[in-house]
């Protein structure tokens, strides 16, 4: 059995009625005597950018919510909170995924990677940002996290693509300034070819 | 200055590195302890009357904290935004907000509010408030003016057959409310070979800026701390104060980074008075993060037209006279004034010899609208593309002839009165244009390939591009460091750090020595500019360099009053001030400014000159004492219009058989004057090429008019452009001539970026479809299949808010 | 109305066994919401516009992911990533209609996480529906798209009863026209339905999509091999080509005898409430070649029985061009 799913059989602790939880621990073991199979427990271990992060987690929240607001990982945006625009954008386990719209309970035991998760730990920055300074990429900044994690996972899977595969790949991703043209030079210069 | 340092060089702006790391804080990043979260409840009628509110059960839910309605907030009176009202004119008018300590918790709240609502009647297209009989947006009148007269309220009915002969595309007849001309209107015509009269239509749409916007407010000792998403900085401050009952001293602003505004965001906006009146009721920070849906609500929209205009040609197609009749949706707050702008707009483009501008703004209830990106002038440049093709046409000369001879130069006279410009090259823009697109070769090309036509287009943007009257702040301390003080605001246009260079420049230092302060009211910041109507780029680069040459001035006394002779005997360079003929003998900046400090008075900020604005004041009372102070009102010379322009050649591929076209080409041209910053120029030509895109064919207010409701409330149904609906190479170019009003020779060009790309885009589905004018944006596909397929378009005659 | 953006407290389950999803399915019924890729879930709740007490999420149930050999063809999982079913080497070269279809489905963001199971069962996008109107889909007795000045340019020309509604995916078309079979289960059992079958009008059920009742799940998809690696064509129109649904949406397959059309199935997304088979392009197309000529001919009838509504007769020459273009050479 693969481990994921051993991990995820193993749960059995308190459960997630969050109308529950949320009032007082008494009526919550007093629902967790018929506890159905596979509800989810709040207290989970996230890892994010690498390390391991024990929080709780309402059972309907958003990795968006989540990050933000529990872990104080205000890189990734919110523009929409419904998937339209790509602000949120993450990576998890190699993929791209817009975190306003995965609970956050589904990336239990996944490798989320944020904005904040790319810079070395000497601080030297990834080679899609440092593009993105070159070619004057942002403007207004607030679409930037979320097309930098685009161009990110496009790198990985593909190091040389083309401009057309670096527009589709970024193009879950709004920008209401139009920067498209300079994010694309951004994502070929860091490929390194010349846009 | 000529051989620049600084100017016309790319660099790296000091808030970029916080973009690509997401270090960058927008308002809605910051958390302060305390604070609790607000969430509104907004109008679900298009226009009513609050007569009950039961907040009852809101109240007894754990965790809420406080509530908030319009009897906490200073009333207003129609038309102007409320903070909160009980008389919403339109959905998502607010009408109370519920603070809780968490979101949820606040919206579970909002869920339990019971408010009864008496409706009135509402109208979503000005005609239908127009013809008689019809309803009115407000109880006060369905049209409402503004003039240095006075404004006001009126109402104004045209018959049903008025009404008709407009939407028939005949000279409307009706009542209207502003008028200008000038010239000898029937002189003009009467000398015309060709005259073009055609009705049109361009529907409002969201500004929908990525960053809902975020307010949050709190108190200390009577200052009202506000972290809010602004466009404009220092310029946002009165405003602000004003709301929030306090003067400007009282205020501390906190705007790093703005999400994007497009000019929904240049003075104070009711949320953030909103902020600071919870916070002040119930004790605590109060954040009030707006969801996607009312930042569509009251993000602002761009003002509807729906109009007529009558254009003759000579021979030579020189136009002669234009006569526009503009209809304007003004929203429920009669917001905009957009009409006369673009009335302007056709005198400096297009240059008729005379010209007549009628208006009529009208009240609807749909969303507030405001100025967005090229207000007016941009909604008449997609209408006059291809009017200016059929013109062509019919006189058969060449489309580029046509918009060349009647392009602004340095003589051209504009608007009602007649002024001069400043500077323009439209001649030499689309000349360069026309060579960097091949346009003698492309237009000769073969058309039709299967069911796709290839489609040329050229489009021209205008927008006055520059004022003047604002302070310059610059400081030099004993380290050697260069303060440059920008109060601009940070939109994204990176200008609060492109026109600082001017100062730098001035000052012949190196970049790496000088620090930008902006973001915060607390950086002690200048009396500067709203970053809004491509001002930025003409207007802090005058205050920068009257700030650095007052430095300058400064510098020279303080050495000649330290090492002797006279003021005249010294100059600067390599961040020393000596004397000249002996440069081993002088200072350098940082001796300099420990010198000023010691000599106190106006070098250190101890003194200030008087003209200064009362928040330049302060900053340099909080400065004082702390370096050189530079600082100096712009006194500079200004006469005229400063006109921002660019213009656009563009080659699309119409398929018939689907709507749908790629833009294959896109070649932009700016006439900016001196090209301030490269990089961040072809960011603004870009950024408008695809905003011009958006409203060519995409973009539009959709709105029910049995119920009010609007349609498109999300990024989704509004439409915004993404990657796979704009080219993804854009090519740009500037003129590069300097206008001769400005220090470093700039002008802005935000808003002509834009203006271009949707002229040249009407102008190319025109084109594709051999001539035919849709007098209507967006153009959207189901509008082309129609055509195409020879069946009627599914709206009436200058309908608009229509799918 | 308040604008809501925060889901209300609900129950959460993420079971791995597939029995335990259908007793939680059977146990909630109309008060468990079935969770896919939640991308066509998660606006409904937080616009508090719909009100379950539990979501199911099925992405833990390993049964439900992968595209493997059946008896006849394939079988694929319903919670298989539409960004799986899109890298497919063996769907790419046997059922490229399919991978297609997949391929123009909303943005790569979501086509990562979007399941095909989610994609076929999402609801409709009627813009007065999603507003939480209370209409005739919604168990209301009125429909606002369907009047003389309703905003309805992307409603329906066929099969309008009472709801005027389209379906929105892009995947359902492609498995009408590749003859699919849906594998439905319940703690009742199995049951499996013809794709055409499978999706209903709102003659047949207006408060629902598809046949799936409540406490049932749709755990995969069986598509035949009687299509593999005939000849495909897929087209989307959509305003943006991001993100967008299709105005008219086409998927085709045909079984060519040399240049000669045999059987085939044309079928239309955006033109009625479920993907819309054209029976009688079908029949005109047999015996015709793939050209301009065959296709003018064939395209002049691909609306007949159309009834626009107000702002959406576009529809008829639209449809008309694509199946136009399907027979093209």
């Amino acid at each position: 059995m693969n481990p994921r799913l051993s991990r995820r059989r193993f749960i059995k602790a308190v459960i997630a009625s969050s109308a529950a939880a949320a009032a007082n621990s008494g009526i919550t073991s007093a629902v967790a005597k018929d506890r159905p199979t596979g509800a989810v427990e709040r207290l989970i271990s996230l890892n994010i950018n690498g390390r391991t992060r024990r929080v709780d987690v309402l059972p309907q929240e958003m990795l968006a919510y989540t990050l933000r607001y529990k872990l104080g990982l205000t890189g990734t945006k919110i523009g929409c909170n419904r998937g339209e625009c790509g602000a949120c954008t993450v990576i998890i386990d190699g993929v791209t995924n817009y975190s306003c719209s995965t609970l956050t309970h589904s990336v239990r035991s996944r490798k989320v990677l944020t904005i904040e998760g790319l810079q070395s730990a000497e601080g030297a920055l990834h080679p899609v940002q440092q593009a993105f300074i070159d070619e004057l990429s942002p403007q207004c900044g607030f679409c930037t996290p979320g097309q930098v994690m685009s161009a990110v996972a496009l790198l990985e899977e593909n190091p040389t693509p083309t401009r057309e595969e670096a527009r589709q790949a970024l193009s879950g991703n709004l920008c209401r300034c139009g920067a498209y043209d300079h994010y694309l030079n951004g994502v070929m210069r860091a490929s390194g070819q010349n846009s | 200055m000529s051989d620049y340092k600084h100017i016309g060089k790319d660099f790296v702006p000091p808030d970029i590195m916080g973009k690509v790391t997401g270090k960058a804080k927008y308002a809605e990043d910051f958390r302060v302890d305390g604070m609790v979260y607000a969430r509104m409840y907004t109008s679900p009628m298009a226009h009513g009357r609050v007569t009950n509110i039961d907040t009852s059960a809101a109240e007894a839910m754990e965790g809420v904290v406080g509530i908030l309605t319009a009897e906490d907030v200073p009333a207003t009176d129609a038309p102007s935004a409320a903070i909160l009202t009980n008389t919403p004119a339109y959905i998502g008018d607010p009408i109370l907000a519920v603070a809780a300590e968490d979101e949820k918790t606040a919206e579970n709240a909002l869920a339990s509010i019971r408010i009864d609502i008496e409706p009135l009647p509402f109208v979503t297209d000005p005609l239908d408030s127009l013809v008689a009989g019809g309803p009115d947006a407000r109880e006060e009148g369905n049209v409402y003016v503004r003039s240095q007269e006075g404004s006001g309220f009126r109402t104004v009915k045209w018959t049903k057959e008025q009404v008709d002969e407009f939407r028939a595309g005949r000279e409307p007849g009706g009542e209207y409310a502003n008028e200008w001309s000038y010239g000898d209107l029937e002189k003009g015509f009467a000398d015309a070979r060709v005259i073009i009269e055609e009705p049109f239509v361009t529907i409002g749409y969201a500004h929908m800026s990525m960053e809902p916007r975020t307010a949050m407010a709190y108190w200390q000792n009577g200052t009202c701390y506000m972290h809010a998403s602004c466009q404009s900085q220092s310029f946002f401050m009165p405003g602000l104060a004003a709301m929030l009952g306090v003067e400007t001293k009282d205020v501390v602003l906190i705007s790093e980074n703005t999400g994007g505004g497009f000019g929904s965001k240049i003075g104070a906006y009711p949320i953030v008075g909103l902020a600071g009146y919870f916070s002040k009721k119930i004790g605590r920070p109060v954040q009030l993060r707006v969801t996607r849906e009312q930042e569509y609500y009251m993000g602002s929209a761009r003002v509807g037209f729906q109009g007529w205009i009558k254009i003759g040609f000579a021979a030579d197609g020189r136009a002669t006279a234009a006569d526009v009749f503009i209809v304007e949706d003004i929203g429920p707050n009669a917001t905009g004034g957009d009409a006369s702008s673009a009335g302007g707009a056709i005198s400096l483009v297009y240059d008729p010899e005379a010209m007549r501008f009628r208006g009529l703004p009208i009240l609807t209830n749909t969303t507030p609208r405001g100025a967005q990106r090229g207000p007016g002038q941009n909604q008449i440049a997609a209408v006059m593309a291809p009017l200016m093709d059929k013109a062509a046409k019919q006189l058969g000369i060449d489309r580029l002839q046509i918009r060349r001879v009647n392009a602004v130069q340095n003589d051209t006279t504009v608007y009602a009165g007649q002024e001069p410009v400043t500077s323009a090259y439209m001649d030499e823009a689309l000349q360069q244009g026309a060579e960097m697109f091949d346009w003698e070769t492309r237009k000769n090309q073969a058309k039709r390939n299967g069911s796709k036509v290839r489609g040329l287009g050229i489009g021209q943007g205008y927008h006055s591009a520059g004022t003047n009257g604002f302070d310059g702040l610059v400081r030099i301390t004993p380290d050697g460091k260069i303060h440059l003080h920008s109060g601009i605001g940070n939109l994204g246009t990176y200008s609060f750090a492109s026109t600082s260079r001017v100062a730098a420049e001035v000052l012949k230092c190196e970049w790496d020595d000088c620090v930008i302060h902006h973001g915060s009211t607390e950086a002690n910041l200048p009396w500067n500019s709203y970053q809004a109507g491509s001002v930025s780029t003409f207007t802090q680069t005058r205050t920068n360099y009257v700030a650095a040459m007052d430095a300058v001035d400064k510098m020279k006394r303080i050495a000649a009053e330290t090492l002797g002779g006279t003021p005249d005997d010294y100059d600067i360079d390599g961040q020393r001030v000596f004397r000249i003929g002996t440069p081993a003998q002088g200072m350098s900046y940082g001796a300099v400014a420990a010198r000023a400090i010691q000599l106190g008075g106006a070098y250190s900020g101890q003194t200030y000159p008087e003209d200064i604005h009362e928040i330049t004041q302060r900053s340099v009372q909080n400065l004082a004492g702390s370096g050189l102070i530079g600082v100096a009102k712009d006194k500079l010379e200004r006469n005229g219009v400063i006109p921002g322009l660019a213009c656009a050649f563009v080659e699309i591929e119409l398929d018939l058989e689907t709507g749908k076209y790629d833009i294959l080409d896109y070649v932009g041209i700016a006439d900016c004057g001196t090209v301030l910053h490269p990089q961040g120029l072809a960011q603004q030509m870009k950024g408008g090429a695809v905003w011009g895109m958006g409203m060519a064919g995409l973009e539009r207010h959709v709105y029910d008019p049995q119920n009010g409701l609007p349609a498109n409330v999300g990024f989704h149904e509004c439409r915004i452009p993404t990657y796979m609906d704009v080219p993804s190479v854009i090519q740009v170019g500037a003129v590069d001539l300097p206008d001769p009003q400005n220090p470093v020779g700039a002008r802005g060009i935000g808003e002509p970026a834009m203006g271009c790309s949707v002229a040249a885009l009407t102008s190319a589905i025109s084109d594709a479809l051999d001539g035919h004018i849709f007098g209507r944006t967006p153009i959207s596909a189901d509008m082309i299949v129609n055509h195409v397929a020879g069946l009627d378009q599914s709206f009436k005659p200058l309908q608009t808010n229509n799918s | 109305m308040a604008s809501f953006d925060v889901m209300p407290d609900m129950q959460l389950y993420q079971p791995v066994e597939l029995d335990d999803a259908l007793n939680l399915a059977d146990r909630y019924a109309a008060d468990g919401w079935i969770l896919g890729g939640g991308q066509d879930t998660y606006g409904w709740l937080k616009d508090r516009a719909k009100h379950p007490q539990a979501m199911i999420d099925l992405n833990g149930i390993e049964a439900l992911r992968g595209i493997r050999d059946s008896a006849d063809g394939i079988e694929i999982g319903a919670a298989t990533t539409l960004r799986e079913i899109i890298r497919d080497k063996r769907i790419n070269r046997d059922y490229r209609l399919l991978s297609d279809a997949a391929a123009t489905v909303a943005s790569p963001q979501i086509r990562n996480v979007g399941t095909l199971g989610g994609n076929l069962v999402q609801d409709a996008r009627c813009w007065y529906y999603r507003r939480g109107l209370s209409c005739y889909r919604a168990g209301g007795n009125t429909c606002y798209a369907d009047t003389p000045d309703g905003i309805n340019r992307e409603h329906c020309i066929f099969g309008a009863s009472r709801c005027v509604a389209v379906t929105p995916s892009d995947t359902a078309t492609a498995m009408v026209a590749l003859e699919a079979t849906m594998v439905v289960q319940s703690v009742a059992g199995e049951r499996t339905v013809s794709a055409e079958d499978f999706f209903v009008g709102p003659d047949t059920h207006i408060t629902q999509m598809t046949s799936l009742e409540p406490g049932e799940i749709l755990t995969a998809v069986r598509i035949p091999a009687k299509w593999a690696g005939k000849k495909f064509y897929f087209e989307k129109i959509a305003d943006r080509n991001v993100w967008d649904f299709a105005l008219v949406s086409i998927a085709v397959a045909m079984s060519m005898d040399g240049d000669t059309i045999g059987d085939s199935r044309f079928v239309c997304g955006g033109v009625a409430c479920t993907p819309h088979r054209l029976r009688h392009v079908e029949n005109a197309a047999r015996g015709k070649s793939l050209s301009d000529e065959s296709a003018d001919a064939v395209a002049s009838i691909a609306a007949d029985g159309a009834r626009p509504l107000n702002a959406n007769q576009y529809k008829l020459p639209m449809m008309e061009n694509l199946v136009r273009r399907a027979m093209r050479a």
